[in-house]
């Protein structure tokens, strides 16, 4: 094997070389076997990183890490509060949907007078963080979202009544948040935390006509 | 909008407000983006340095990435952000337990032990086995360039070394590698 080509052939398959030494190397692979072989070769390796497949770890490392995370990194932002604001969480599984909807009507009338509230949104940790606003996100959001409730209209029937009755009433409750947000906005247009209780908002009602949809979609 | 777009897009706007969420010290909207990207970040990380490493070090990116949270400008997708960060907190380490594991691939084959070609399904896990049996600087710059996808310019940035090096470190780890999937049982190299 020519030592002084095969140390070209990686730089060859990645296109790298210049097209004198190209087209050089190129005769060279038309009369060398070994080099021709040895090109293939080092294409199957490539091939073979390109298609290694992630794996996680074998055991759950969150534990660990959520012990460590600070809440209160934030430059003025006391730990307790910003813990007391950020633990509620609602999971909308899909055979728990009636408990979801008591949670929603919770955590979606708690945020919007939270939202509401002026000493509330004067307490709010204040991110430097994001550049993320509600300005970014409606236009191709609520596309998706219309979307999502036009094929929900169309899979109701797959539904039984009481599940229907329950994510409409669901959804009433997440549109008046999701109104009252935008109303707030546009008072105060720059309150990061208006922006992030819109997003989430929205957020948890396209979770709902996702999953909802997916139950339909598995009872056709 | 077809199915795979709107998808695309509920993702990436559930990724975006979670962000946004997770940077204002919400912990689990932190834990959903920590479900999405593990695998990848701890599969990066365990390529790069040893396999009892990765679990130590995939944490510390991810207390890492809630810390700079404040840092994310939104310029680049998430994702391709904590990579980035992930690949600083590797080389970091590397720089600051200054265990100089890094030497060239040499004369000696570095694979030696490891099984060959096989058409198994432990294939992959083969392969992933003969990469971490290479030099840790020869593995680096394959791991950024093959299977990451990083330019040599780039890589030589992180690495602190001419792009000629990184080069020709990419074609040691290679010609090393070829064998695995079944090649010539020469030396790697002369």
């Amino acid at each position: 094997m020519n030592d002084q080509w095969t140390d070209r052939l990686s730089e060859y398959l990645d296109g790298e070389l210049e097209a004198a030494q190209r087209e050089a190397l190129e005769a060279h692979l038309g009369t060398c076997a070994a080099c021709r072989a040895t090109l293939e070769e080092l294409r199957g390796v490539v091939a073979r990183a390109k298609g290694l497949e992630d794996r996680p770890p074998k055991v759950d490392l969150w534990p660990r890490i959520n012990a460590r995370l600070t809440p209160g990194w934030q430059p003025g932002v006391s730990r307790d509060t910003t813990v007391r604001r950020f633990t509620r969480r609602v999971s909308f599984s899909v055979p728990q949907l009636l408990a979801a909807s008591i949670a929603l009507v919770l955590l979606s009338g708690g945020g919007a007078w939270l939202a509401l509230k002026p000493d509330a949104v004067a307490e709010t940790p204040q991110p430097t963080a994001t550049t993320f606003t509600a300005v970014s996100w409606p236009s191709r959001t609520d596309k998706a979202v219309a979307e999502l409730q036009e094929a929900l209209t169309r899979n109701e029937s797959r539904l039984d009544t009481a599940t229907v009755r329950v994510v409409r009433e669901n959804l009433a409750v997440i549109d008046r948040a999701i109104a009252e947000a935008r109303s707030a906005l546009e008072a105060d247009p720059a309150s990061t935390y208006l922006n992030l209780h819109l997003a989430n908002t929205m957020r948890r009602k396209m979770e709902l006509l996702r999953r909802v949809n997916a139950i339909a979609a598995a009872r056709s | 909008m077809s199915p795979q777009v709107l998808e695309e897009t509920l993702t990436a706007d559930a990724e975006a407000a979670d962000v946004a969420l997770a940077g204002s010290g919400d912990a689990t909207a932190f834990e959903r983006l920590y479900r999405t990207h593990v695998a990848r970040v701890h599969s990066l990380v365990r390529r790069m340095l040893d396999t009892d490493e990765a679990d130590d070090v995939t944490q510390d990116v991810f207390i890492r990435a809630w810390r700079k949270l404040s840092t994310f400008r939104g310029e680049s997708a998430f994702g391709t952000w904590l990579h980035r960060l992930a690949v600083n907190v590797v080389l970091g380490r590397r720089k600051s337990v200054g265990v100089e594991r890094g030497r060239f691939v040499t004369h000696e084959d570095p694979l030696d032990g490891v099984s060959g070609r096989g058409e198994t399904p432990e294939l992959s896990m083969d392969f992933e086995k003969a990469l971490a049996r290479l030099p840790e600087k020869a593995r680096q710059v394959f791991v950024l360039h093959d299977v990451e996808g990083y330019r040599h310019e780039d890589i030589a940035r992180m690495l602190g070394v001419v792009p000629g090096t990184s080069k020709s470190q990419l074609h040691h780890a290679r010609m090393a590698l070829r064998r695995h999937l079944g090649g010539t049982d020469e030396r790697p190299m002369d």
